[in-house]
């Protein structure tokens, strides 16, 4: 597993939004029956002394950590104030930020990365599912009950195209060390080079999935920057040029970032590239 | 969004980097009395929201005397699929040296990219392909409100001097206006100096309400329709109606129609957590396409649940065949709303679309 572990505490920003309210139960859900430490406090701005689920709402990061051991922040705050929300976290020394949260300005994000940068903390997504260690922790919105521990890592650009992944990856009965979305927007701080990094230092990472999608080339940057065993798969074959499909970062611009150049590039590295997310299983299987 | 390069030129006039004399005008007639503005030449360019609007056609150059008549002309035309509503006319101007200026966001650096080139004009990608030293790129710090003079130094060589205050003022529009690109090609000389013949200002979509811009330009009536409704969504050419959660899982279903010999219509993501009333919409929405023969559904709830999306779907009451693939939370209770009347059922996604290319055949 890679990034946090059961006996990460997690705080949650943007607790007492709609967001924050329907995911912590999950979160602390997954924690009591892994026996990890899950959320220990809520921060919303104004809201201080308030619960949501048992869990204690403080009015800012520093109020938390006085009260509190965290090594994590996931981030539910509206795109508006979000990036604050990150850079809050950052300046607490806060080393992981998990950014859930999408529509945020793209100059936000590129300050708030940097900032968090200099400040030593990860920053993942924003506009991402965030990560799961099943049978460890986990940060933010993927469903659980999907994924089963193993051996393999997937990282990916997508929210439930990555479920449907983890989904078909147990059903064939192959188990994920660690799951992140990276997120769906042209800026965001981990990359698939940041996450593979951490995967190659991971012993219980035996191959990795690469999910990625039309937009930019940060899959074939990922993908050149490791000697992990990986199977990719890109969505956005079909795309036509200059349409954004769903995600902000789901765009081909100026000619460039096409899936099948993606593909090409791939392929050219020795990359096993499924066609359809149904045969990434059985791809997978031949390096475990 | 890109603005209309009109409006990307007010902007930089108001920045202080100067742009030919012209008009915007949206009819033939608006043009006459203000022909006294351009001088002897006029060049009159197609306002329509792609590029490459020059080889289409898009643009004129014309005497006083014809400017009229040939804006008319202009007026009837369809350049690259989009008829000419605007027309920006400017005066000709007496070109010297052409070059290329351009800020974008990196996602590689994940901060702002500066590219200058001496060769303007022309396409930059072309050029970077061909002669990739002609291209010199600086990358600025976000957390910088200029570009600091070494990186100018850098970047613009000797032309510092006469370029530097382009390029700062460009960036700070950049910056104020949440572009995700700010690109002037080309940035001429002419006897009065520095002027910016060209201009390219795209808009980041998730900041348009901060910069008090509306949504929905280059986008067909479908897809402004599908956007009130909070569905991401684009047309297609094909027959077979997608509807999915997620835009990764979306794309990855149109793309699997394509492998499976099909053609998709267009692309819906529903979003997380959709009710009932969402997926009605949606079905509905696909269901009117008239090219749309049959319908997939593609759903791996992991928020979203099942039981809501059956119903959304009996409601909708379409004619069209729908392949549903339901998956995740209360798929069972999903499943037995639908059972005996007459939807197709399918565990995966793979065997959901590959009945649905079946059925177009």
């Amino acid at each position: 597993m890679i990034y946090a572990d059961r006996s990460t505490g997690v705080i949650v920003t943007g607790a007492t939004g709609n967001q924050g309210k329907f995911h912590i139960p999950f979160m602390n859900a997954y924690a009591r029956q892994v026996g990890g430490k899950g959320i220990v406090a809520g921060v919303t701005p104004g809201k201080g002394g308030q619960e949501v689920s048992g869990v204690p709402v403080y009015n800012s990061i520093r109020e938390a950590l006085r009260e509190h051991d965290a090594g994590a922040a996931v981030v539910f705050v509206p795109a508006g104030a979000a990036m604050d929300s990150v850079m809050e976290c950052a300046y607490a020394g806060i080393g992981l930020i998990v950014t859930i949260t999408e529509q945020i300005p793209v100059h936000d994000t590129m300050k708030a990365i940097e900032y968090a940068r200099l400040q030593g903390s990860a920053v993942i997504g924003p506009n991402c599912p965030g990560l799961l260690s099943p049978g460890e922790c986990k940060l933010g919105i993927i469903p659980a009950q999907l994924a089963t521990r193993g051996n393999v890592g997937v990282v990916s650009r997508s929210g439930t195209l990555t479920y449907e992944v983890i989904h078909e990856l147990t059903r064939a009965g192959i188990g994920q060390s660690t799951v992140v979305g990276i997120g769906g927007d042209p800026v965001i701080g981990q990359t698939f080079t940041d996450v593979l990094g951490q995967f190659e230092g991971d012993p219980e990472t035996k191959a990795v999935v690469l999910i990625g999608e039309v937009g930019g080339s940060l899959e074939e940057e990922g993908a050149a920057s490791t000697d992990l065993p990986l199977v990719a798969y890109v969505a956005g074959v079909t795309a036509p040029p200059e349409k954004r499909m769903g995600h902000a970062g789901a765009i081909i611009e100026g000619g460039e970032g096409d899936a099948r150049s993606k593909i090409r590039r791939l392929d050219g590295m020795g990359i096993a590239v499924a066609e359809r997310p149904g045969e990434i299983p059985d791809l997978i299987r031949g390096y475990l | 969004m890109r603005l209309a390069e009109y409006e990307a030129k007010e902007i930089l006039k108001t920045y202080g980097i100067p742009v030919p004399a012209g008009a915007v005008i949206r009819s033939p007639g608006e043009l006459g009395p203000r022909l006294g503005e351009f001088g002897d030449e006029i060049v009159l360019k197609a306002q329509i929201p792609v590029g490459g609007r020059g080889k289409a056609g898009g643009i004129i150059v014309t005497g006083k005397g014809e400017a009229v008549s040939r804006a008319a002309a202009l007026f009837g035309k369809e350049i690259r699929g989009f008829p000419v509503r605007e027309i920006l006319a400017e005066e000709r101007l007496a070109i010297g040296k052409e070059y290329y200026l351009s800020i974008a966001v990196d996602r590689s650096s994940r901060q702002p990219l500066v590219l200058f080139a001496e060769a303007g004009g022309v396409e930059i990608e072309a050029v970077a392909r061909e002669r990739p030293e002609a291209v010199r790129r600086i990358i600025v710090s976000p957390l910088l409100a200029e570009i600091p003079p070494f990186a100018l130094r850098d970047l613009l060589g000797d032309l510092a001097k006469d370029l530097a205050p382009v390029a700062n003022r460009l960036y700070r529009i950049f910056r104020e206006k949440d572009a995700i690109l700010a690109e002037i090609n080309p940035l001429v000389t002419t006897p009065k100096g520095i002027c910016a013949a060209d201009a390219k200002i795209i808009v980041d979509e998730s900041a348009l309400a901060r910069q008090k811009l509306g949504k929905g330009r280059a986008k067909t009536d479908r897809e402004q329709q599908a956007e009130a409704h909070g569905f991401s969504y684009v047309d297609l050419d094909g027959d077979i109606g997608v509807i999915g959660n997620g835009a990764g899982l979306t794309m990855a279903t149109i793309d699997l129609i394509a492998l499976y010999g099909g053609k998709a219509a267009n692309f819906l993501d529903v979003g997380g957590g959709a009710d009932r009333e969402r997926v009605k919409h949606a079905v509905q929405l696909v269901a009117g396409l008239p090219s749309v023969k049959v319908i997939v559904l593609n759903i791996l709830g992991g928020i979203t649940r099942c039981d809501e999306v059956a119903k959304g779907i009996l409601e909708a009451g379409i004619a069209q065949k729908v392949m549903v693939r339901l998956a995740g939370v209360n798929e069972d209770e999903g499943r037995a709303l639908l059972a005996g009347k007459g939807y197709t059922m399918f565990e995966t996604m793979d065997e959901a679309v590959l009945a649905a290319a079946g059925a177009i055949r």
